[in-house]
C-alpha cells in the first residue's frame, strides 16, 4: 500500500490552512494518500508501540461534522488529491475512538487546542510532543497560514537521530525532487561526530557524490545563523539531539528552530522508523 | 507518561545481570512482586478511603439532605473521571480487557488513580456500585506502566496488566485463589504457564500486603453449615432465581447506560439526575446505597431478618440503585453489587422454602445467601469459577463447596442463554471487538488491511480490443486486471484471466470485443475502513477471490483471499509462539 498521511481536521479557518498545507504535502511528495479524520468525539487514542496517546480536542474539531466532510471533500477533489475519510472502526470506549498509529507522515498544527495565542511560532502543544514522541512516523509541525515550500533543509547536529532525520530529508528530496540542503551548528564537543555518524549511515558518499549542500556554521547563535535558511524551504528536524532524554524532552535546537523559523517543520520522533527502510542510493559516478 | 528510554535500558540490562540468565519467566515473575504491592497498597488505600469517608457522612444517613448526596458524589466523579483525567465513565473493566485483548495491555498511567478517585466519591456519598472495578483498572495500569518501564513486549506486558488485575481482586477480597481465576476467567481468557506464574506470585503478594495492613480477616464470616441431600437438591431452584435476577440486573444496567446518554447529553446532568433518584430510592431504603458489605455481612451472620415482600423490593431497588449510578456515567463496579443482590436472593430464597415447607429445617440463611452470591457473580460475569473460588475463600466455607458448584455453573449455563455476553463483555460484543486470543476473528483483526491490498498491478482502459488484452495478460503473466478510463480515473471493475478464457480462445472475436464488455458485473468492493473480518464476509457473499479496494471513486488497488491467507499463517505463528 502506498504511504498515507494523517490528517485531523479542524473545522474553523485556520484548520483549513493547515489541511491546505497537508494537501500541499501529499501533492509534493507524489502518490501520497490523504487520510483525513473528521473527529465525532472530543478525544481519541493512539496506540503506538509502547505507549498510549490521549488527544483530547476542543469543540472546534467536533462543530457541524457534516459540512466540514462536505468542505474537505470539495478542497481535496479540486487539488486532485486522492484521500479518504478515516473512519475508526476500532474504539476503546463508546465515545474513545482508537486512531490507527501506523501512518506513514501526520500534519499537527503547533497545539491542537482553542487557544489562538497558541497557533503562532515559539511553542509546540503538549500533546503534538506526545505524538511525536511516540510516533513511528515523522510529524509535520504546520504554521498558522498556508504555505508553499520550493526546498528542503534538514537540521543536522551529529547525533543519531539527527542522521535519522537527514535520512528522512533524502527521501523527501528524492521524492520531490527539490534541493536539499544540510545545516549544521557546529558544536566542538560533537565535532567527531558529524561525519562519522552520517558515514555510519551510509549517507555520507552520498552527500558528496550528489554535492549537496552542507553548510556548517562555525559561529554565531543558532537564532541568527537561522536567516540563512530559505523563507520557502521545509524543515526537517531531529525532535531531540545528543542528550539522554531523548522520549522526555524535545532538544533545545528543536525548541530553538521551532520558536525562530515560520516554516513548515518535518519532526523525526526517537521512535521514527518511517526512513529505516529507505536505502539511500548514491548516484552513478558515470 | 513518556519513558525514558535510557533509564529503561539501564533497568532491562540491570534485570539481566542481576537474574545472571536472560530467562523472561524469572523477569516476569520477579516484576510480579511489585504489581503485587502496589496493586494491593491501591486496594487497600481504597478501601480504607471508603470507610473514611462514609464514617464522616454517616451522621446524615436517615436525614433528608442524604437524598442529594449521592448526586453530589456523581457530579464529584464525573468532574474527577472526565475533567480532571478525561477518562471514560461508568465501570471501566471492558476497557482494560478491551486493551488486553487488543491493545497488548497498553493503558493509560492516569487510570491508576482516576477511577480510584471517581469510586472514591461515588461510594462515600452513598452511590450503589463497588470498589472491586476500579482496583483493578488500577492494577491493571501499574501492571502496564512497569511493564513499559522494563521494555516489555507485547505479550509480557499482557501478563503485567494481568498480575496488577488479580493483585486488585486478591487484596480488595484477601482472596489470593479468586484474584487469579478472575484475571484469567474474565480478562485474559486463556490459561497459559507463561502468565501462571507471575499473575499467581502478584496475587499471594498483594495479598500479604493486604493481610499486613489489614489484618487476615475474612471478609464474611459465617457459622458452619450442614448440608443435606435435599438442600443440594433445592439448590437448583436457587440456581434458576439467581439467574433471573442476574439476567434482570444485566439487562437494567444496559437499558441504564443506553438510555441515560439519549435523554441527556451533559454527563453532569445525567449525573444529577441519576444521583437524585438513587438518593430518594436511599431514603426509603438505605440498605442499597453504597457498596453493601455491611448488608451481605448481616445476611450471611442471620441478623438480617427482612419479610419476603421486602427483600424482593430491595432486589429491585438495589438493581435500579446501581443501574442509576453506574449506567449515569460514576465509577464504580458491579461486583460489590452483584455479591449483595445475590445474597439478598439468596434470603429471599430461602424464605420462600421455610414458608412452603415450614416443618422442614432448612439450612439456613446464611448459607443460601452464600450460595446466592456465587450464583449472582456466576450468572452476571459468566465466571462460574470466579465465583465458586471467590465465594469460598470470602468465607471460608469450604464445606458448602458442592452447592457452590452447583449453582455456579447452572446460573451461568441459564443467564448464558438469555444473555449472549455479560456485563464486562456486552460493550466490547456491540462493537465487534470481543476478540479472544488466538481466534479467527483475533487474527483476522490484527493484520492491517493496508498489508494486504496489491498495489502494482496492470490497469488497462475499458476500450482495450480483446487482441490487445491478450497481449497483455501473455507479457504481464498476471491474472486478474482493474479497467480503469485513463481519462477521469473512473474504475469500471476487474477483468479475469480465468473468465475470459472462452473469449480468449476465440481468436474471431479477438477485434470484436472490448475488455470493458467482459468486466465482472458485480459493484462488490471494500474500503480502507473495512476489517478483513467484513472483507473475508464478502469473499464469501460475492464467490469470489479477489475484490477491489476503491476510495472516494478511485482504485486503490485488490486484495486477494490469497494474500490474506498469507499473513493470517504468519500472525498465527506469531500469536502462537510464546
Amino acid at each position: 500500500m502506498k504511504d498515507n498521511l494523517l490528517h485531523i481536521y479542524r473545522n474553523t479557518p485556520f484548520g483549513r490552512e493547515t489541511l491546505m498545507q497537508s494537501i500541499y504535502f501529499c501533492r509534493m511528495m507524489k502518490n501520497i494518500y490523504l487520510s483525513v479524520y473528521i473527529p465525532k468525539h472530543t478525544q481519541f487514542l493512539m496506540y503506538f508501540e509502547s505507549e498510549v496517546v490521549t488527544i483530547d480536542l476542543d469543540s472546534s474539531y467536533v462543530a457541524s461534522p457534516d459540512a466540514a466532510q462536505e468542505r474537505v471533500a470539495k478542497m481535496i477533489k479540486e487539488a486532485g488529491q486522492s484521500f479518504r475519510f478515516l473512519e475508526p472502526t476500532d474504539f476503546t470506549a463508546n465515545t474513545l475512538p482508537n486512531l490507527p498509529a501506523n501512518m506513514t507522515y501526520m500534519t499537527c498544527p503547533r497545539s491542537i487546542v482553542d487557544s489562538t495565542s497558541h497557533i503562532g511560532i515559539g511553542y509546540i502543544g503538549s500533546r503534538v510532543r506526545r505524538i511525536v514522541k511516540n510516533a513511528q512516523f515523522p510529524v509535520l509541525i504546520t504554521p498558522p497560514s498556508y504555505k508553499e515550500w520550493k526546498s528542503i533543509t534538514v537540521f543536522y547536529g551529529g547525533s543519531k537521530l539527527g542522521r535519522n532525520a537527514v535520512r528522512t530529508a533524502f527521501h523527501m528530496a528524492d521524492r520531490t525532487g527539490l534541493p536539499l540542503t544540510i545545516f549544521t551548528q557546529l558544536e566542538p564537543k560533537f565535532s567527531d561526530t558529524y561525519e562519522k555518524n552520517l558515514k555510519e549511515g551510509g549517507l555520507l558518499d552520498r552527500i558528496k557524490q550528489d554535492n549537496i549542500k552542507w553548510r556548517i556554521y562555525d559561529g554565531g547563535n543558532l537564532e541568527e545563523n537561522l536567516f540563512n535558511v530559505p523563507f520557502d524551504s521545509i524543515m526537517v528536524v531531529g525532535a531531540a539531539g545528543h542528550g539522554s532524554m531523548k522520549e522526555l524532552l524535545f532538544g533545545s535546537k528543536l525548541e530553538t528552530i521551532q520558536r525562530t523559523l515560520p516554516n513548515p517543520i518535518l519532526v523525526v520522533g526517537p521512535h521514527c522508523t518511517h526512513s529505516d527502510d529507505y536505502i539511500v542510493d548514491a548516484p552513478s559516478t558515470n | 507518561m513518556a519513558l525514558d528510554s535510557k533509564f529503561s535500558k539501564i533497568l532491562s540490562s540491570l534485570s539481566r545481570w542481576i537474574f545472571l540468565f536472560k530467562d523472561e519467566h524469572f523477569l516476569l515473575i520477579l516484576l510480579g512482586i511489585p504489581i503485587g504491592i502496589c496493586g494491593g497498597l491501591a486496594a487497600v488505600a481504597l478501601n480504607h478511603s471508603i470507610e473514611i469517608c462514609s464514617e464522616a457522612l454517616h451522621v446524615f444517613h436517615g436525614h433528608w439532605t442524604f437524598v442529594f448526596f449521592p448526586a453530589i458524589g456523581a457530579v464529584l466523579s464525573i468532574f474527577v473521571l472526565s475533567v480532571i483525567f478525561h477518562e471514560g465513565s461508568g465501570h471501566a473493566v471492558p476497557i482494560v480487557i478491551y486493551s488486553v485483548l487488543r491493545k497488548g495491555g497498553l493503558l493509560r498511567f492516569r487510570s491508576s488513580v482516576s477511577h480510584l478517585l471517581g469510586c472514591l466519591c461515588t461510594i462515600s456519598f452513598g452511590g450503589s456500585a463497588g470498589p472491586e472495578a476500579p482496583v483493578v483498572v488500577s492494577g491493571s495500569s501499574i501492571g502496564s506502566t512497569i511493564a513499559r518501564l522494563f521494555s516489555l513486549h507485547e505479550r509480557q506486558r499482557v501478563a503485567m496488566a494481568g498480575c496488577g488485575i488479580a493483585a486488585a481482586i486478591s487484596a480488595i477480597f484477601n482472596a489470593p485463589i479468586a484474584g487469579i481465576v478472575f484475571t484469567i476467567e474474565i480478562i485474559l481468557c486463556e490459561w497459559s504457564t507463561v502468565n501462571l506464574a507471575p499473575i499467581a506470585l502478584a496475587s499471594v503478594t498483594a495479598t500479604q500486603t493486604s493481610r499486613i495492613l489489614r489484618g487476615n480477616q475474612i471478609p464474611f464470616e459465617h457459622f458452619p453449615f450442614e448440608f443435606t441431600t435435599l438442600d443440594v437438591i433445592a439448590c437448583l431452584g436457587l440456581a434458576v432465581m439467581v439467574s433471573v435476577i442476574a439476567v434482570l440486573f444485566s439487562k437494567v444496567l444496559a437499558f441504564a447506560e443506553h438510555t441515560s446518554s439519549k435523554l441527556a447529553s451533559n454527563i453532569f446532568v445525567r449525573g444529577i439526575a441519576g444521583g437524585i433518584c438513587v438518593g430518594l430510592i436511599g431514603l426509603f431504603a438505605p440498605d442499597v446505597l453504597g457498596e453493601g458489605y455491611h448488608t451481605i455481612r448481616a445476611i450471611i451472620e442471620q441478623r438480617y431478618a427482612p419479610t419476603f415482600l421486602i427483600l424482593l423490593l430491595l432486589i429491585v431497588g438495589k438493581i435500579a440503585a446501581t443501574s442509576l449510578t453506574l449506567g449515569t456515567g460514576s465509577a464504580g463496579g458491579v461486583f460489590a453489587p452483584a455479591l449483595v443482590l445475590g445474597s439478598m436472593t439468596g434470603l429471599c430464597y430461602w424464605q420462600m422454602l421455610d414458608s412452603l415447607w415450614p416443618s422442614r429445617e432448612w439450612v439456613g440463611g446464611g448459607c443460601f445467601a452464600l450460595l446466592g452470591m456465587a450464583g449472582m457473580i456466576s450468572g452476571v460475569l459468566h465466571a462460574p469459577l470466579t465465583g465458586i473460588f471467590l465465594i469460598v475463600e470470602i468465607t471460608g466455607g469450604y464445606e458448602v463447596v458442592v452447592p457452590l458448584i452447583l449453582v455456579s455453573v447452572l446460573a451461568a449455563t441459564i443467564s448464558r442463554a438469555f444473555l449472549p455476553a455479560s456485563i464486562y463483555y456486552r460493550e466490547l460484543m456491540d462493537r465487534g471487538q470481543l476478540l479472544r486470543p488466538r481466534t479467527d476473528a483475533r487474527i483476522l483483526a490484527d493484520i492491517d488491511i493496508q498489508d494486504v491490498i496489491q498495489v502494482n498491478l496492470t490497469s488497462i482502459p475499458p476500450d482495450t480490443p480483446l487482441r490487445d488484452f491478450s497481449n497483455i495478460i501473455q507479457r504481464t503473466g498476471e491474472s486478474f486486471f482493474p479497467v480503469i478510463d485513463p481519462q477521469n480515473g473512473k474504475f469500471h471493475g476487474l477483468v479475469f484471466v480465468e473468465r475470459a478464457q472462452p473469449y480468449l480462445l476465440s481468436q474471431e472475436l479477438y477485434d470484436a470485443i472490448l475488455v470493458e464488455e467482459i468486466i465482472e458485473g458485480s459493484n462488490a468492493h471494500v474500503s480502507l475502513n473495512d476489517d478483513l473480518l467484513s472483507v473475508m464476509d464478502r469473499f464469501e457473499h460475492e464467490r469470489t477471490d479477489v475484490l477491489p479496494v476503491i476510495e472516494q471513486g478511485r482504485f486503490l488497488g485488490a486484495i486477494a483471499k490469497s494474500d490474506i491467507l498469507d499473513q493470517y499463517r504468519k500472525e498465527l505463528i506469531v500469536q502462537t509462539t510464546t
